[in-house]
């Protein structure tokens, strides 16, 4: 995927207000199946897959024993003994591995299919319509984070209502594509553009998720840091039956309370944060964190944030700074999750 | 013709300016101004931009020393100037209308005016267009 086709704000823009469309083959994906698929997917992320029914998917992380992030996820239980997994392409040999080693004692069997479909990301508040437009089956009766087997340009195509953009959108997986003969993605890829999706590249995918205040692996999220601090607290079933990996620890970090917490931030001055800048308190006496994630938002037109500062600096309102290149520059800690107004932007924007 | 010379043409050098290899340029005004932005290259390189940093007016700055910065959706980059001197304007149009930088490179986007220092010294170590045009063909090369 290049950083853009035609631009970065145009492309954004376009899955913020219609529909756009992203080459994500390069995502890390797993199937695992067997007997003990369920109970061994359990033991390695934090979340509680036993929730799930055929054909329903959720986030999730992974935690290495000390409670430190191995990787967020997307785990989907295609039927009793069969789950697929889309994880970060980044960490696709390192991800591939822990679950390998991991699966010592379940009767599980894992194989590494990244090569071997393809994936294309339609985002955008049209992008129902827009799939709708070359997909035989209703796309109106998949619900959110939902798994259905599609035809789509009459090709056998997996599709869940999933993205990285805060959008309404489909994850569409193009089975049987190997990367050597990719063909069958093409048709997909054209058949949407024809049907008006904008092709979006690498830019756009991470204005975007910062907007919508998604987690960039490698950014805001690493081995260094837990769900605790990072706000996925939610994807955390400590009571689920034989426990996790890393529970132990997290147990700990929850009893002590955190030291940092992950914070959105708006810069109210001029300029545009970006990651490892400073956060100093409203004084700009001392620093006080780092910025994770950091850019020009697009849709709002201002500069925006994402780090982690010690709880008492976290609440909404708060003043900071952020020194940009010497300078320190104001700036307060906002609503996140996402930085836009969610009744106009986003999945759950109020449809006119 | 070689072939960065042939891709250089997708840039627009106009003669008459002096160019710094980090793709500032420099124009002597009639009154012994120094007029001073981004080339053409530098802006599709950054393609986008979306704020830039100014100097204060009244600023001493050097030859080559950091004056500011311009900023696309990606990317950060230090602007220098390519003379020494005292600033005497800046072009506070760029603040609310960023774009002009990607619009007109030459004309509207121009970034800060100067009073040169040393000018005839200063030029020493700036290219012609003629030079600037085979810098950037190597650089696309």
């Amino acid at each position: 995927m290049p950083v853009w086709f035609e631009g970065i704000i145009p492309e954004h823009l376009a899955v913020r207000n219609a529909v756009g469309i992203f080459d994500t083959s390069h995502m890390g994906r797993t199937v695992a199946k067997g007997l003990e698929v369920e109970k061994f997917l359990n033991w390695v992320v934090t979340n509680n897959v036993s929730r799930l029914g055929p054909m329903e998917g959720l986030y999730t992380v992974m935690l290495k024993p000390d409670a430190g992030i191995v990787d967020d996820l997307i785990t989907y239980k295609t039927s009793d003994e069969r789950f697929f997994n889309v994880y970060n392409a980044a960490n696709r040999e390192k991800d591939f591995a822990w679950l390998k080693e991991n699966s010592e004692g379940f009767d599980v069997e894992l194989k590494d299919v990244s090569d071997e479909i393809a994936m294309i990301a339609v985002q955008g508040p049209k992008a129902e319509e827009t799939l709708q437009g070359i997909t035989e089956e209703d796309l109106s009766r998949i619900a959110r984070f939902n798994l259905a087997r599609l035809t789509i340009s009459g090709l056998n195509c997996m599709a869940a209502r999933t993205g990285y953009t805060g959008e309404d959108g489909f994850e569409v997986f193009v089975l049987d594509c190997p990367l050597s003969d990719p063909g069958k993605a093409l048709s997909v890829w054209n058949g949407l553009v024809e049907a008006g999706a904008v092709p979006c590249g690498l830019g756009a995918r991470d204005s975007l998720r910062m907007e919508a205040g998604l987690n960039l692996y490698g950014n805001d999220i690493d081995e260094t840091t837990n769900p605790l601090e990072a706000k996925l607290r939610w994807v955390v079933k400590f009571k689920k039956e034989g426990g996790f990996i890393g529970r132990e620890a997290l147990q700990r970090i929850r009893e002590e309370g955190v030291k940092k917490t992950q914070v959105g931030i708006r810069v109210t001055g001029r300029g545009i944060p970006r990651q490892h800048y400073e956060i100093l308190d409203g004084d700009g006496r001392g620093v006080i964190g780092e910025v994770t994630s950091g850019g020009m938002s697009p849709t709002l037109g201002y500069g925006i944030a994402i780090g982690y500062v010690p709880k008492e600096h976290s609440k909404r309102e708060t003043p900071v700074k952020i020194r940009i290149r010497g300078r320190l520059v104001d700036g307060k800690i906002v609503k996140s999750h996402p930085f836009y107004d969610d009744s106009v932007y986003g999945w759950k924007r109020e449809r006119s | 013709m070689e072939e960065g010379e042939e891709l250089s043409e997708e840039y627009s050098i106009p003669e008459g300016l002096y160019y710094t290899e980090e793709h500032e340029w420099a124009k002597v005004d009639e009154d012994g101004t120094v007029t001073v932005g981004i080339t053409d290259y530098a802006q599709k390189q950054l393609h986008e931009i979306v704020y830039v940093e100014l100097p204060d007016v009244g600023a001493e700055v050097e030859q080559l020393s950091i004056i500011g910065a311009v900023e696309s959706v990606k990317a950060v980059s230090d602007m220098n100037c390519p003379v020494g001197g005292v600033v005497t304007e800046v072009n506070d149009e760029l603040l609310d209308s960023p774009e002009l930088l990607n619009d007109d490179p030459y004309g509207e986007g121009w970034i800060v005016k100067l009073k040169p220092s040393d000018l005839e010294g200063d030029k020493v170590r700036l290219m012609d267009a003629e030079a600037y045009r085979k810098h950037v063909a190597e650089a696309v090369h």
